[in-house]
């Protein structure tokens, strides 16, 4: 591989059919005592007028007539290397120090004659950037079949997104995250969408897999179920006011009422149904708060009998790691919405109060069950109390350019939509120019691993099979006759 | 106060340099007769960029000035016959102090009963012209120096020694064929004894074989002028114009024609070794013509040219097998021109 020009950030290397590179690949450039580090981020053709004018010319020729060739020079094989001779455009990411350490500020430009160029390998990389850690996360493999694994310290404390089109492998490595999270001794709650992740517990082939005892499933109205004592007033009067969209006056009726029940150590849901009938209130309120009222029993959210469900019970400091994956897939949106509230507030209380270790969250498609408002709420002011967001979505647009900028970690899959990809582009770590030609032709389960657990030098990665037993494949009308 | 200076000292000298001075202007208009008024009238067609441009539907009957010539249309003989053409080209690569580097490619096309049939590619093949290689070409003297000192004549030596040799071949090879040539057919100074025109028209003959010259353009612009009649015809036709090439040019072989090979097609110069109506009938029987021009000798001329990837190709193939040290050039004409194009 030669280099044949540079502009901007961007070099042009001219690469001959025997040079391989794939896209995302980290080149190593050496040009006497210094070296630069590149990725290779598109291929193409090296291509001129001429050239394509004598190929079509060939063609022509070929087809018209049978080929009889003497070419005593060889010089059709070299003239049809040119042919296959490819440009490899490449971002330069970094220089190396003489310590061997990596630093963005390169000044200098290497020598087209005397440059030597090879591949290097990601463990290469990683002892330029000393990118090393204690919880490992192995995720796959590299371009070069090498394994790759990122530590759990860098999801600690951060926000990360796991984005891309429709079943290119979003919830695969979501499943795998939180497994080896797990497997770590983290705390896990999953806003399980599609029924999916309760499959963690389980092998392929049927058997229970190593966390089976740490993953507990939770249905709403089933195993899911809350003392309104444990709730506590804030987390139901947020579920009121941002689930439920309770006028102010109702709530302060409501809240009276509750405050009268609560006097009388009498607090329940059955409890406050009696009261809404006979409390002495304008009727408006009162079919505003009967019919929020209906919609709160028919959750079945809440239990008067003692054994409703505790956080505390399950997410123990000094615990062996568990995850709760909250089955949301057949709830109606109103009772998803009222879900997130309550657990979202109870977990701020507990962390509030240090009843409970940090924990991740992990968010399928959370446009559907959390208010625009909320978004920036979880991922600062929850951030600070111990919940590290990882939303999964297969809508870029659904998140807002404030919560893109403080992202940490981006996990990009295959997106084809010009807009999905203009989306990306804008607001992800990398520049445009890579998160378009890479993520554009990204096959099923690779993933474009961009912030803080790549060292901010992006690394294209063939997420490894799962383990676990997949769940939440859509029911099929053609496929259940088979 | 310079400036004044500068003023005070330019101002006799350029009035000395002033062209009325100098009657450099007359001077230019006297060096010929102008002769201008000669153009009222007439019909005209201008140049581009030095290409030779041909009037469409021909110079009209008042400019065949060689009285009325026998038009004798061509009828296509569809009886199976080989037409074999073939084209060359020969480029300058390299220099070294002592001589020159040259390449050429040749092409053969073949067809058979309308349809064409194969063609073969052949070099690029490379020629080292020096004082010492040179001496193996069996030139005279002069010309051997000649070849050395102008690249376009070590071009067309090699060009007509490679074209020579292909058409001698397939003259001695096939019988009953047609072999078919880009250009006139004529002695060159630059054939060798064993190649040369003569033989190849001597060995066709003794085979049967016809071969015809095919020139896309001529300098002779009598040619045009006595092929007006042609443009009036509406099928393949062809005109002898023997009379104005041998009285022109000495060293022709065969018969001269100028020759239109299909409907409102360009009128051609044609040289044939062998049955003139018979010729031209079985190539248009057997070789698919299209705008004029025989496919077969187009197919050869596309085959036998340089694309650029060839030439990087061969530069390449001599920078690494010859042990040769490459020195930085540059181009003169530029560097004294400059930049802009001229």
């Amino acid at each position: 591989m030669k280099i044949l020009s540079k502009n901007g950030n961007e070099l042009l290397l001219l690469a001959m059919k025997e040079d391989s590179a794939a896209k995302g690949d980290y080149l190593l450039i050496e040009d006497r005592s210094r070296s630069m580090i590149v990725q290779v981020y598109d291929e193409e053709y090296l291509s001129s007028q001429a050239l394509i004018e004598d190929m079509v010319k060939e063609e022509v020729v070929n087809a018209s007539s049978m080929e009889n060739l003497h070419d005593p020079l060889n010089i059709g094989s070299l003239s049809r290397l040119v042919r296959d001779a490819r440009i490899f455009r490449a971002k330069i990411r970094a220089a190396l120090t003489g310590e061997g350490r990596l630093t963005s500020e390169v000044t200098w430009l290497p020598s087209r004659v005397e440059s030597k160029m090879r591949r290097l390998r990601m463990k290469e990389i990683d002892s330029f950037l000393g990118r090393h850690g204690i919880y490992p996360i192995p995720l796959g493999r590299t371009g070069d079949s090498e394994e790759f694994e990122i530590y759990a310290e860098d999801l600690d404390g951060k926000l990360s997104i796991i984005t891309g089109k429709k079943e290119s492998g979003k919830s695969h490595l979501s499943k795998m995250l939180v497994k080896t999270l797990v497997q770590h001794g983290a705390f896990v709650v999953v806003f399980d969408l599609n029924n999916e992740y309760s499959g963690l517990g389980y092998n392929r082939d049927g058997t229970p897999s190593a966390i089976s005892r740490q993953v507990k499933v939770l249905k709403p109205g089933r195993t899911l179920r809350f003392s309104l004592d444990y709730c506590g007033k804030a987390a139901v009067s947020g579920m009121l006011k941002n689930a439920l969209d309770m006028p102010a006056a109702s709530l302060r009726e409501f809240f009276r009422i509750w405050d009268w029940l609560e006097n009388k150590q009498s607090l329940g849901i059955e409890a406050i149904g009696n009261a809404v009938k006979t409390w002495n209130i304008n009727e408006l309120v009162r079919d505003a708060l009967v019919s929020r009222y209906h919609v709160i029993q028919s959750s079945r959210l809440f239990t008067d009998k003692d054994g409703g469900f505790m956080f505390e019970s399950v997410i123990t400091k000094g615990g062996s790691g568990c995850a709760m994956v909250i089955n949301m897939g057949e709830l109606p949106p109103t009772v998803r919405k009222m879900v997130v509230e309550l657990v979202l507030s109870k977990l701020v209380d507990l962390l509030e109060r240090g009843d409970i270790p940090p924990i991740f969250l992990f968010a399928e498609e959370a446009q559907l069950y959390i208010r625009e408002t909320y978004w920036e709420d979880i991922i600062t002011r929850m951030r600070h109390f111990g919940i590290y967001t990882t939303f999964v979505t297969n809508q870029p647009d659904a998140i807002s350019d404030s919560i893109y900028r403080q992202v940490d970690n981006i996990f990009l899959f295959n997106f084809t939509n010009d807009s999905d990809l203009d989306k990306i582009s804008r607001v992800s770590l990398a520049d445009n120019d890579t998160i378009r030609s890479i993520v554009r032709t990204l096959p099923q389960r690779h993933c474009l691993a961009i912030g803080r657990v790549v060292c901010d030098l992006p690394v294209v990665v063939k997420v490894a099979p799962t383990e676990v037993l997949t769940l939440g494949e859509t029911k099929k009308f053609f496929g259940s006759k088979k | 106060m310079l400036i004044n200076m500068t003023t005070q000292l330019s101002t006799p000298f350029t009035d000395s340099l002033s062209l009325g001075n100098l009657d450099i202007v007359e001077s230019v208009s006297k060096c010929l007769a102008p002769k201008l008024d000669g153009l009222r009238g007439k019909k005209i067609v201008f140049s581009c960029d030095d290409k030779r441009m041909v009037p469409v539907d021909g110079w009209g009957l008042r400019a065949n000035l060689y009285g009325a010539a026998t038009v004798t249309t061509i009828r296509p003989i569809r009886e199976n016959t080989m037409v074999a053409a073939i084209d060359s080209s020969s480029v300058k690569l390299a220099e070294t102090e002592e001589g020159s580097l040259y390449g050429v490619k040749c092409g053969i096309a073949t067809a058979y009963g309308g349809r064409a049939l194969m063609h073969f590619k052949i070099g690029p093949v490379l020629f080292y012209l020096s004082e010492s290689t040179i001496q193996d070409s069996e030139l005279e003297d002069r010309l051997a120096r000649l070849v050395l000192l102008d690249d376009d004549f070590a071009k067309r030596l090699i060009r007509v020694r490679a074209e020579r040799a292909m058409q001698k071949e397939l003259a001695g090879h096939f019988s009953d064929s047609i072999v078919l040539v880009d250009g006139s057919l004529k002695a060159s100074i630059f054939e060798d004894r064993d190649r040369s025109m003569a033989r190849i028209a001597e060995e066709s003959v003794l085979r049967r074989n016809m071969v015809i010259g095919i020139s896309k353009g001529t300098r002779l612009k009598a040619l045009e002028r006595a092929a007006a009649p042609l443009t009036k015809v509406p099928g393949p036709a062809y005109i002898e114009v023997d009379m104005i090439i041998k009285s022109l040019i000495r060293n022709t072989v065969g018969s001269n024609l100028m020759v239109k090979l299909g409907k409102s097609s360009p009128v051609l110069r044609a040289d044939v070794i062998g049955d003139r109506s018979g010729s031209l009938g079985r190539l248009l029987g057997n070789d698919p013509v299209a705008g004029g021009y025989p496919e077969t000798l187009r197919l050869a001329h596309y085959i036998s040219t340089f694309s650029g990837t060839e030439m990087t190709c061969l530069r390449s193939h001599v920078l690494n097998n010859y042990d040769v040290t490459e020195l930085a050039a540059d181009d003169i004409r530029r560097t004294l021109l400059g930049s802009i194009s001229v």
